[in-house]
């Protein structure tokens, strides 16, 4: 394979545009080259084969290259078509190829390591690359970790809420950490990027004062302008990952930016316009005087009473009354929730370049808002991409990028005064009258507070200032066509600012309850990583049939953090800096951290026949107890192409090929885990205390790591019309580091990381690739995947632990033998030692996912896709229809189906904690789903209708209509079944607690090339 | 390829070259925001010793509110009307199935009582470790002082904790507090009588020792301990709290005379005793039990017999009780009254006062049979609650000894309302059956369940 060391950069593949001077006694050959449909193909990779270096055509698909006058074969090579060889006729210097689109992506480049990369076929992992089109080609996800949602194959993708911004989970191959999210590391052009959550404070005392970290906020991929994307390489689990060394126990997220092509200068604008509704709402229900209790009870009796009949608060009933006469009853969710958000997105780029220099500029802005009013999410976004070749022998790539994204996400979710909207909501009875009076919102007698004051009044905004900067340049030492040695540095810095508002005012009925009315905040959370490699890399043969790659490296990854905030409560009227407030809290938070690893990689190549790789990694950290400590993560891989062996002869099948790999990686403590802080502490306002604190530093903490068998088989037959990749993986991670509870009588409640055990993954992953139309008119082709993931812990060295937030009646549990994400509540019964333990029920971890994804395209100019999405077997805990039921809000809380072993008992009630029969199985909710969670119709402006109106300005013009989320079937009752209260957590997710509702989007799209 | 080379050297030169070798380094950090407890294990100063004794009488309200809230809702004194916290009106009131959740909330107070009585263990050892020199040293007198305040306020804390863990009992040992490696070996369980003497044990230990630790404390003491802040004067209060102790284990001989070392003050105002002190400085605490009146969310209101079953013209109502402008109806229970001991957030709350002693020394007296004396100071708190004389109010209870503990435990039911002795003190006696129940399926616990924690330590590491 000749040409894959051009491909370590996908970007730089268009710039190594010389020949080596040994080429002496040389002929030129040239051509054009073309799709199958006709149109020219520039940027297209020629080199003879056998050989590291070649040529690229041009704008106009032409090339021209030198080889020596032996040579037998070129090779054609581009990113999106199947490589073609072609043999060089002895008598003509001319030479036109035509390359076939590669429908199934076998081509593609993915990434191996920290400079190098491998093409699809070769690939010992299944490693899965989302290109541009695939994320956000059909339609428009809110950010770039919900466009992967039903795309990624052994990945559980979840929006935890719907409030505009984000907020997306994604677990790949299962849980792999339980001490914080599991989330993947995102690197963009090799720059490690934050995926935090910067708290808010929306969740402290004065606010919701659902505690810390329940301040929902956005994670910081939703920053990231998905247009800017070329594409996504997703390595999953350890065996793929290893290079990545301890960042990588939950898989590594690659992500590539658009770069300019050499050639004509091409601007492209966009358009989308669409709108934003709720998937569903639960509604409310009506009251009545109408006995539906055995002993004749009425709604009111059971809800503002005791049970007993006739006890009903008469002065609600009154109310009630009242309303119903004068005809105002209200469906609150709806006013709240109801709305239409509008969408907006823009986008505009601006590339090209010539064989030295390319370049790409694009600017974007997205603006939506929510379907609840006053929220939203904006992003603006500039990118400079460019590319040059300095001289023969070394090139330059940069990209800068500044993001700016705001969201306003009101208060939704957990929350312990009152003032979450859905809590509110399932308090508010329809009789309620909460619209203003002469401007001035009523007081709610159900709850902390009108909650269509919070919707209004409140302030809950966070905006973000962010610069990402990528470096890489590649140095040649040796370049002859039987070895090449070059230096790959590359590097970058992700810093961010995000500025927190929240904002009670004085007047809100909450506030005024309080001693020292109104409450706000404002925090800055501030980011830099920064991050170099330097790596050699060597490419020789060996007899001329082996290829081998050798590349020995280090990283280095440097993390500085300064969180920080001033909170006002008790504030003047209208007056929001706390500057003014009575009561004023500062708080500074400084987090740092560096690690640095050392890699070795060999990989050889055996005519595309037999690939494999070995590598190792060193790191250490000054996150870990011991801060000199290397940690190796070895890793190896082995990928056999049995049809490219001469022996193989059965002609349908084109590719078998069987692959293995395996690897390490670790997980590093998180900040602050080896220490144990005096806390200071106040009396008499003045006296200054210290104090041992509730919980201890872990001083010889060491990262977990994990391991990853990956087997695989891929199969292509009838020139990949149908393609088959088939993976099993098991993956170990050992020494999970989690909180270790002690027993609380000791008056230290946990070791903050503690080696607490073990947890398998295990899992299957398939893919089936088919194109069963193939016409000029007509075409078709799909995909369906199929994945399932189990985790167990299979060593604990704590007792049962609960894990995870969560509430009393449903929550996570680290039981031996058990999956993390198992939910455990009551009934509560002795087990064999006679110690009491919860129930176990079923997991929030989907039993398997299906995803069916299909793309027509028809009459030469249409296109239509969709995408199903399945997830099965996985369940919530719910606990919001426990606060409907008790607020009297549950839509069939009047019907009498006797359940929970009751008789006559409307469902209000039979559904109470107080019903002796109702255990934490009603809570625990079956959230499976299917989803269409894609569709979109395009059409592509004829060219030659374009040329007549506007000559040669306009070079395309396609327009659609597309939408996300469009349907979903599930029996949930909640909102939508995909939810987390708790954001980003690996376990003590899925809890539905008073949400913001899921939204669907539809869009309409203009794109225009010039 | 020369000038290549070349140039790569330097290339390679200013990326790793200036901090050359940093380039492979990482930092041994040293915690950026906050000291270490080791700073303070050995070697403290004197700055350090002075304050984790300040930070130990800042934990002594920690766990505060839910100590109160929990046993007054289980003691029907008072409900938490949370609409975001239904366990409050379902759990913690027996009406949900299974009982109490092995994970129950209503454990909140037993970190925070178990966290101040390892403060203290820790105060005390930091203190015995320090080697601060003069004139920062410690004289032998200083470092009784600061034994004695420990253990006085790990009593105090531990018989908190007894009082809800009940048959529960407690630990009574950890091998060693302040070495990290042996938090993890807490010693068993004690029953509740062994856990009761443990806690007398160390009282009268502290009592001892405060005999001999001079005239001052040489940490400061809070203002809160205003007239209790000196060894001579502490010791009362120890003796108040051992007074306590003797009555849960119904010693009445004992009682009496641990009362009598006491600042019980038969004849002198009711408030006397510490109090804990609130402010609303950044860093201090403000008061939990305070709340504005009429609240929607999470209202704690008085359970309607308080102010039903109440004497008429009894002012201890008035003062503890404020009626809502709107009844709160929620989850089966109808709120009425406001529980308003506090009118603001900074209002200080009382630890243990003379109205407590003067209830105890009647009660010893009844036990003890010398019900004239016990009528004589029941009076003292009956009119100074705005009633008559037993004389004249209930003439039949006097020389009546089974009426005379009615009397007892309502005028206790009333002078110390919502602050942790109702339930107690109905368990004393047991009628725990008297307790009203205002929903279906609610009932009484006669304790908590010990925490899910300390079962499942136990369960792995068998004692």
């Amino acid at each position: 394979m000749s040409s894959f060391l051009s491909k370590l950069y996908p970007s730089l593949t268009l710039s190594l545009l010389w020949i080596s001077p040994v080429l002496a006694q040389d002929r030129t050959l040239s051509g054009k080259v073309t799709a199958t449909d006709g149109s020219l193909l520039p940027g297209v990779n020629v080199v003879v084969k056998g050989f590291v270096s070649g040529g690229v055509s041009d704008a106009n698909g032409s090339y021209s290259i030198r080889v020596p006058a032996s040579a037998p074969t070129l090779v054609f090579s581009f990113i999106g078509y199947l490589t073609q060889e072609v043999n060089i006729p002895p008598s003509s210097d001319l030479l036109n190829a035509t390359l076939v689109e590669d429908v199934q992506n076998l081509e593609e480049v993915i990434v191996t390591g920290l400079a190098t990369s491998i093409k699809r076929s070769n690939a010992a992992n299944a490693v899965t690359r989302l290109s541009a089109d695939e994320l956000v080609g059909a339609t428009r996800p809110a950010t770039l970790d919900a466009a992967m949602s039903g795309k990624l194959i052994g990945a559980n993708i979840q929006q935890n809420n719907g409030a505009p911004g984000g907020g997306v989970s994604i677990k790949l191959r299962g849980i792999s950490s339980i001490n914080g999210t599991s989330e993947p590391l995102y690197v963009i052009d090799g720059v490690f990027a934050n995926n935090a959550q910067f708290a808010n404070g929306a969740g402290a005392g004065p606010f919701t004062g659902a505690g810390a970290g329940q301040d929902q906020a956005p994670n910081r991929i939703s920053d990231l302008n998905p247009a800017d994307v070329e594409s996504i390489d997703v390595l999953k689990g350890p065996s793929a990952a290893a290079i990545y060394g301890t960042r990588a126990n939950a898989g590594v997220v690659i992500i590539t930016t658009k770069r300019g092509k050499a050639g004509k200068t091409r601007v492209s604008f966009g358009q989308d316009v669409g709108f934003a509704s709720a998937i569903r709402l639960q509604g409310s229900s009506n009251w009545s005087l109408d006995p539906v209790g055995p002993e004749g009870q009425n709604k009111f009796d059971y809800v503002f009473g005791n049970g007993q009949p006739g006890s009903g608060n008469p002065a609600e009933v009154a109310l009630w009354q009242e309303a119903s006469s004068e005809g105002k009853i209200y469906d609150y969710e709806k006013i709240i929730y109801g709305h239409v958000g509008v969408i907006s997105n823009t986008r505009l780029s601006v590339s090209g370049g010539n064989e030295k220099t390319r370049f790409y500029l694009a600017a974007g802005r997205n603006d939506e808002t929510g379907i609840q009013q006053k929220t939203g999410f904006q992003r603006n976004s500039i990118r400079v991409n460019i590319d040059h070749q300095l001289a023969k022998w070394i090139d330059v790539s940069v990209g800068s990028n500044y993001l700016r994204t705001g969201a306003q996400r009101s208060f939704s979710g957990n929350d312990n005064r009152g003032v979450s909207i859905g809590y509110s909501l399932a308090y508010t009875p329809n009789y309620a009258q909460l619209f203003p009076v002469n401007g001035v919102y009523p007081n709610s007698r159900y709850t902390g507070d009108n909650p269509l004051a919070i919707a209004d009044r409140t302030i809950n905004d966070e905006q973000t200032n962010r610069f990402v900067q990528s470096f890489s340049s590649n140095i040649y030492f040796l370049q002859q066509p039987n070895r090449t040695l070059k230096l790959a540095l590359a590097g970058g810095v992700d810093y961010l600012n995000t500025e927190g508002e929240v904002y009670f005012p004085e007047d809100l009925q909450s506030q005024r309850q309080r001693a020292t009315p109104g409450a706000s905040r404002f925090s800055k959370s501030r980011s830099a990583n920064t991050n170099l490699q330097a790596f050699l890399i060597y490419n020789w043969k060996i007899g001329g049939k082996v290829d081998l790659t050798s590349q020995a490296g280090t990283v280095r990854l440097v993390t500085d953090n300064d969180l920080s905030y001033i909170q006002g409560e008790g504030l003047l009227p209208g007056q929001k800096n706390p500057n003014n407030a009575g009561v004023r809290t500062a708080s500074e938070t400084f987090q740092s951290w560096q690690d640095v690893g050392l890699v070795a990689q060999q990989e050889a190549n055996f005519e595309d026949k037999i690939i494999g790789t070995l590598g190792i990694r060193f790191d250490k950290s000054s996150l870990n107890g011991n801060h000199q400590q290397w940690y190796p993560f070895p890793r190896a891989s082995l990928a056999v192409n049995v049809a490219n062996f001469g022996f193989w002869s059965f002609a349908p099948v084109n590719q078998l090929k069987l692959r293995g790999a395996y690897g390490q990686t670790g997980g590093v403590p998180v900040f602050g885990n080896t220490f144990t802080p005096l806390v200071t502490t106040l009396i008499d306002g003045r006296l200054l205390g210290t104090q041992a604190p509730a919980t201890v530093g872990n001083p010889n903490i060491e990262p977990e790591t994990a391991q990853e068998v990956e087997l695989g088989v891929d199969v292509g037959l009838w020139r990949n019309k149908v393609t088959l990749e088939a993976t099993i993986y098991d993956k170990t991670v050992f020494n999970l580091l989690n909180p270790y509870t002690l027993s609380s009588g000791s008056g230290v409640t946990q070791y903050n990381a503690y080696p607490v055990g073990d947890l398998q993954n295990r899992g299957v992953e398939l893919g089936i690739g088919f194109t069963p139309v193939e016409r000029t008119r007509f075409a078709w082709t799909a995909q369906v995947q199929y994945w399932a993931n189990r985790s167990k812990i299979t060593r604990l060295e704590i007792p049962n632990t609960v894990v995870g937030p969560g509430f009393a009646w449903a929550r996570n549990q680290l039981r031996l033998g058990e999956s993390p994400n198992r939910w455990y509540g009551t009934p509560n019964v002795p087990d064999a030692d006679g110690i009491v333990q919860a129930t176990g029920y079923e997991t929030s971890q989907p039993r398997y996912q299906i995803s069916f994804s299909n793309q027509f395209r028809f009459f030469k100019n249409f296109e239509f896709s969709f995408l199903l999405h399945t997830s099965q077997g996985n369940f919530n805990g719910n606990v919001t229809t426990r606060h409907k039921d008790t607020g009297g809000t549950s839509v069939d809380w009047s019907s009498v189906e006797n359940l929970w072993e009751t008789v006559g008992v409307p469902n209000g009630m039979a559904r109470r904690a107080s019903n002796p029969n109702v255990t934490t199985r009603m809570y625990i909710q079956d959230a499976s789903y299917v989803r269409l969670r894609e569709t979109a119709l395009y059409y592509t402006v004829p060219a030659a209708f374009l040329s007549s109106l506007f000559g040669k300005v306009v070079s395309s013009v396609r327009i659609g209509a597309s939408a996300v989320n469009l349907l979903t079937f599930t029996d949930y009752q909640g909102y939508d079944p995909e939810v987390s209260n708790f954001g980003n957590q690996s376990v003590g997710s899925n809890v539905d607690n008073a949400v913001f509702p899921n939204s669907k989007r539809i869009f309409f799209h203009l794109a225009v090339d010039f | 390829m020369k000038r290549s080379v070349k140039n790569t050297v330097l290339l390679l030169a200013l990326t790793f070259g200036n901090g050359g070798c940093s380039f492979f380094n990482v930092d041994d950090t040293v915690d950026p925001n906050s000291p270490a407890v080791e700073s303070v294990l050995t070697n403290a100063s004197r700055a350090q010793l002075n304050q984790l004794g300040i930070g130990v009488q800042s934990a002594t309200r920690n766990g505060l509110s839910n100590y109160y809230l929990v046993s007054g809702s289980i003691g029907r004194e008072v409900y938490n009307l949370a609409s975001t916290e239904l366990t409050w009106t379902t759990e913690l009131l027996g009406s949900m199935s299974g009982g109490l959740s092995p994970t129950t909330l209503f454990n909140g107070h037993y970190a925070d009582f178990s966290q101040t009585r390892r403060r203290a263990e820790i105060f005390l050892r930091s203190a015995e470790q320090s080697n601060a020199t003069a004139p920062d040293a410690l004289t032998e007198a200083q470092k009784q002082g600061i034994r004695g305040f420990s253990n006085t306020v790990k009593a105090f804390v531990m018989l908190n904790t007894l009082n809800m863990q009940y048959q529960n009992g407690i630990r009574l040992t950890f091998s060693d507090l302040a070495t990290p490696g042996d938090l993890l070996k807490p010693g068993p369980f004690g029953t509740y009588e062994a856990s009761l003497a443990a806690i007398k044990g160390l009282l009268d230990e502290g009592a001892a020792q405060l005999s001999t630790a001079g005239d001052d404390f040489a940490f400061p003491v809070s203002v809160g301990y205003a007239g209790f802040n000196k060894p001579a004067t502490y010791r009362k209060f120890n003796r108040a709290v051992a007074a306590r102790v003797a009555m849960y284990q119904q010693d009445w001989v004992g009682m009496l005379s641990v009362l009598d070392e006491s600042f019980l003050d038969r004849n002198g105002p009711l408030t006397t005793g510490p109090v804990y002190t609130f402010s609303t400085t950044a860093g201090d605490l403000v008061n939990p039990l305070f709340q504005a009146l009429n609240t929607t969310n999470s209202p704690v209101v008085a359970q309607n017999a308080f102010v039903s079953d109440a004497e008429p013209g009894d002012t201890r109502v008035a003062r503890k009780v404020t009626r809502r402008t709107t009844p709160r109806t929620f989850n089966g229970l109808n709120g009425v009254y406001d529980a308003s001991l506090y009118a603001t957030n900074t209002d200080p709350v009382s630890i243990l006062r003379n109205e407590e002693l003067i209830l105890m020394y009647a009660e010893a007296k009844i036990q003890t049979g010398q019900l004239a004396e016990a009528v004589t100071v029941l009076n003292r708190v009956r009119t100074s609650a705005g009633l008559q004389p037993l004389a004249i109010a209930k003439p039949a209870v006097i020389g009546n000894k089974d009426a005379l503990i009615d009397e007892l435990l309502n005028q206790r039911r009333y002078s110390l309302w919502y602050e942790g002795h109702r339930w107690f003190d109905v368990r004393r006696y047991n009628r725990l059956d008297q307790l009203p129940n205002d929903a279906p399926n609610q009932r009484v616990y006669d304790q908590l369940i010990r925490p899910f924690a300390e079962v499942q330590w136990d369960a792995k590491n068998p004692q």
